[in-house]
């Protein structure tokens, strides 16, 4: 292509700087972070040009109010002249392609330099950078403007290798440039980097950032170097940890710190972990880096195999995200194993405070639940226990899949003394399915409500034969209810009767109690769906023949009296067992009541009438 | 003890818990209590939580059941209740109606009608009374009626009581694979694939969908490629059920053996569906899956759920597919005799 066909856009500075301001960065503070990813880029370069270089930022405030102005100077290797056009041709590229491009393209060294100075005009009207290449070659001057317009001059002195760039604020940001904010934000974007970082104001100058810690490169020395973790952990992330857990990845390209938080954490919650892509701070609120069962811990993860989004705010989901995720999860996981192999007394602490993760990981991973299973609470007949306590009664552990079969039966299971646990929370019931084949020699069995009455006592032949009548008076009192009597002898024997319900006949109940409520037409598709579920819909009502009032309504069988007062002891149950009642059982429980009253009273003037 | 705990802390726990069987427990625990006490405010908000959950974890009957309820509540008191969250669960109500084949056709068309009349009423857009037209003919199998529906709903407005584009994307995608036109459904994917549509269920179900049309237009690297991110996004998760068997019936054809890997893993959530169609489908593609697999690898002893209803020997793998076959063809006879075509069973003819 000859010289004479090539044409170049011209670059619309000013609505990159909109893109960047209104879409790429999420707020313009972000502007200090993106000048010490200059500077440390310039020192990586020239590090590696000259093995044992020692890199510096020096940061200093100078003036007041509308004068305020920031300088920022790197000892990296510079810009040289051709460098400067290459990035300013870079942005006139990205603009031309569009925003999109600009979000999503990965860019080079220079391009990425570029694109982070022009984040500095969210918070001035004028960028000057002063550069010197460790190349040699004359030192140069870049002035730019929000509306794209900008100059480039050689100077005539020759500065040292490096760069420096001034800034002055605008007013509506002159809060970004006060001594105390910048010493802060510094430390948050920086505390990792290791070179020092100077900030110099008022005439004080000081250190922002201690030498970085050794533990930050391998982190399995952290163990033998607690106090000082915790304090880094404390000042970097806001809380006081008790304890922590290292991650390492075989690449060694990414590491970190899990620290157990101190309090109990809600399943949903944010996960904010702070993570450094090459030391610098990209994200304090990474939500993808860590698999989602790890939500008891926050994390400082630093990295250098990641690809961070343009707005380096977060990482793109790809495949390397993915090994990272599972190779930071497994060594978590690895942290655990070890806690209960040779510390348990610690994972037990960590177990109480965070049991739903443990249960969360445990259901994933098998080997994981046999080594931590014993200290998994859950509820059962016999208390809020450990599960090696429960395993420990050497009995078969029955469970529920849901905390309302769980309701329907735990005062007669624990009558009969049985073992069962609730299932009905999160990951319960699938841990109990799980658990003998994670654990040898344990037994686990679904027990589902009407099971319960496999424990009963049945009624020989020949004296349920004694209870036919009332029997059939009651199923045909009950029928109406989709429901059935039986006599069966089960302790407490103060309970009089029992209702139990299937997975169906519940479907039912709810079909039919909504049917009521809503329009004509729902009424009428729900008719139909109940239509497909009836046969296996019903429901059981157990009469406690050890109970002495059941006793007697059973003994004596009277076709008026009977049924009424099985209908009662039915709704009865049903407020027992804390069912939504339908209105034809409503009806039973108000004129029963109205009933019995009268036949009290009846009753006592009889009685007086007879004295 | 927590089974005694009151409506706020039962809500409380819910909105703490991902969607699943645990928090749908907690919130029908929440919708008793209300009931029980007589709290009728509570009772409905408790609901609006179940039909949203219960749509997105594989229990439309339990979605249906509670909605049913809402709707009866609200039109007995319209301005105590607030009629947009109401009408928007009423798209996933029908969205989901015709899986359950003992809902009749003209039962299903008055429940359309219903809704459209309720749209109209509060002044939203018509789009979506044609575009639910147009899901529910492709449902039924009235492949005309459908098409006739969706020119009419493409041309018209859409407001806020839409459905997303992506949604809508993928719903005309389905229409030109029911039509069998595998190059109009490659055209319709492109939005979706090229990553210009998107929403919390798009491009999860797409990537199964496209995975038939390009093995027969013989794009399989293309294929493989949507596979695997597919079946990356939506592995453990009971909502996309019909999405597994999508996958099976590719896999059954290019790679069986990471098809065994989808039943595996996945048969428990299937089971467990509360959707007969979705649960069809699985069913029927893991029959087809399992003979193929049969010839490739005989002796293979499949895992099992412990809960799976089957007696038989798992490692007799062509009677396992004998099973789920059956289980498929018994349910869609249920459909075509409700539809009235062979819509459905034509769906199953390799089974």
């Amino acid at each position: 292509m000859t010289a004479s066909n090539e044409y170049r856009f011209q670059v619309n500075l000013s609505g990159m700087i909109q893109i960047l301001s209104n879409h790429l960065y999420s707020s313009p503070k972000v502007f200090l972070r993106e000048l010490m990813q200059n500077a440390t880029d310039a020192i990586t370069a020239r590090t590696e040009a000259e093995p044992g270089f020692q890199g510096e930022v020096r940061v200093e405030l100078t003036g007041t109010g509308e004068h305020r102005t920031m300088m920022v100077e790197d000892n990296g290797i510079g810009l040289t002249e051709a460098d400067i056009h290459e990035f300013l041709a870079m942005i006139g590229q990205s603009s031309k392609r569009g925003q999109q491009a600009l979000l999503d393209g990965e860019t080079s060294f220079i391009g990425r330099f570029g694109i982070g100075l022009l984040s500095c005009f969210m918070v001035s009207h004028e960028i000057v950078m002063l550069t010197q290449s460790a190349k040699g070659g004359p030192s140069m001057e870049w002035r730019g403007k929000p509306d794209g317009t900008y100059t480039i001059r050689q100077l005539e002195t020759q500065l040292s290798p490096g760069t420096k760039v001034y800034l002055r604020c605008t007013p509506d940001a002159a809060h970004y440039f006060e001594t105390e904010y910048v010493q802060e934000a510094l430390f948050y974007y920086g505390a990792l980097l290791p070179y020092p970082v100077i900030l110099h104001s008022d005439d004080v100058q000081h250190i922002v950032n201690s030498e970085s810690p050794i533990w930050l490169m391998e982190p399995e020395l952290a163990c033998g170097r607690r106090a000082e973790v915790f304090s880094f952990g404390e000042r970097l992330l806001g809380e006081k940890f008790q304890d922590f857990i290292p991650l390492t990845t075989a690449s060694g390209r990414t590491g970190g710190i899990a620290f157990v938080l101190p309090h109990a954490v809600n399943l949903n919650a944010k996960r904010s972990h702070r993570v450094y892509l090459k030391r610098m701070l990209i994200s304090e609120k990474a939500e993808n880096i860590l698999p989602e069962w790890a939500f008891f811990v926050k994390c400082l993860i630093w990295t250098d195999e990641l690809q961070p989004t343009a707005s380096r705010e977060h990482f793109y989901e790809n495949e390397k995200l993915e090994d990272v995720r599972f190779e930071l999860g497994d060594a978590l996981r690895r942290g655990l194993a070890d806690m209960a192999e040779s510390q348990t007394e610690r994972l037990q602490k960590l177990i109480r405070l965070h049991a739903l993760s443990m249960k969360a990981l445990a259901v994933q991973d098998q080997e994981f639940y046999a080594m931590i299973h014993r200290w998994l609470p859950f509820e059962s007949t016999r208390g809020h226990r450990e599960l090696g306590e429960l395993i420990s009664e050497g009995e078969t552990l029955y469970f529920t899949t849901t905390v309302d079969e769980y309701r329907q039966i735990h005062h007669v299971a624990s009558a009969q003394s049985m073992l069962v646990i609730n299932g009905g929370y999160i990951y319960d019931s699938d841990l109990m399915a799980m658990l003998p084949l994670a654990v040898r020699n344990v037994q686990t069995e679904r027990l589902q409500p009407d099971e319960v009455s496999m424990s009963f006592t049945d009624v020989p032949p020949a004296e349920r034969n004694q209870y036919y009548d009332a029997l059939r008076l009651a199923d045909s009192a009950l029928q109406r209810f989709r429901c059935r009597a039986e006599v069966k002898g089960f302790k407490p024997a103060d309970l009089p009767v029992l209702f139990t319900l299937s997975q169906e006949s519940s479907t039912l109940r709810a079909l039919e109690k909504a049917s009521e409520e809503s329009t004509e037409l729902f009424s009428s598709v729900l008719g139909s769906l109940s239509s497909g579920i009836s046969s296996a819909g019903y429901s059981t009502l157990y009469l406690n023949i050890s109970n002495p009032i059941i006793q007697r309504v059973l003994t004596s069988p009277d076709a008026q009296m009977t049924p009424i007062a099985i209908e009662m002891l039915y709704v009865n149950a049903l407020m027992m067992g804390h069912y939504a009642m339908n209105r034809q059982e409503l009806e039973v429980l108000n004129q029963g009541i109205v009933r019995f009253i009268d036949w009290g009273l009846r009753a006592n003037t009889d009685r007086k009438g007879d004295a | 003890m927590k089974t005694e705990m009151d409506f706020e802390d039962l809500m409380e726990e819910a909105y703490g818990l991902p969607n699943g069987t645990a928090k749908l427990g907690m919130l029908e625990e929440a919708a008793r209590v209300a009931d029980v006490n007589g709290m009728e405010e509570e009772a409905y908000e408790a609901r609006s939580e179940i039909v949203e959950t219960a749509t997105f974890c594989g229990y439309p009957m339990k979605a249906l059941i509670a909605f049913s309820w809402q709707l009866g509540k609200f039109d007995q008191q319209p301005e105590r209740y607030d009629e947009e969250t109401l009408m928007w669960s009423y798209k996933w109500i029908l969205g989901e109606l015709s899986s359950f084949p003992e809902v009749s056709r003209d039962k299903m068309m008055e429940l359309l009608e219903d809704f459209g009349r309720r749209f109209k009423s509060f002044g939203y857009s018509e789009r979506s009374y044609w575009y639910y037209r147009f899901r529910i003919s492709m449902d039924l199998g009235d492949l005309e009626e459908a098409g006739s529906s969706y020119t009419k709903f493409r041309n018209m407005d859409r407001d806020f009581m839409s459905d997303c584009e992506a949604c809508e994307q993928d719903e005309i995608m389905r229409y030109w694979i029911l039509v069998g036109d595998d190059e109009k459904v490659l055209e319709a994917a492109k939005p979706i694939l090229k990553g210009r549509m998107s929403c919390a269920e798009i491009p999860h179900l797409t990537l199964s969908e496209i995975l038939m049309p390009l093995y027969r237009l013989g794009k399989i690297d293309e294929a493989d490629k949507h596979q695997a991110k597919g079946y990356r996004m939506i592995k453990g998760h009971n909502d996309f059920v019909q999405s597994f068997a999508e996958q099976m019936d590719y896999l059954a054809r290019t790679n069986p053996a990471k098809g065994i890997d989808v039943l595996e893993e996945s048969l428990v959530l299937a089971m467990d569906h509360e959707d007969p169609f979705a649960k069809m489908m699985f069913y029927a593609r893991a029959a087809q899956l399992l003979r193929r697999w049969a010839d490739e690898s005989p002796g293979y002893r499949l895992r099992l759920p412990a809960s799976f209803p089957y007696e038989g020997d798992p490692g007799d793998l062509r009677k396992l597919a004998d099973y789920f076959a059956a289980h498929a063809k018994s349910a869609a006879d249920k459909y075509d005799q409700r539809n009235g075509n062979q819509h459905v069973s034509s769906m199953l003819s390799e089974v």
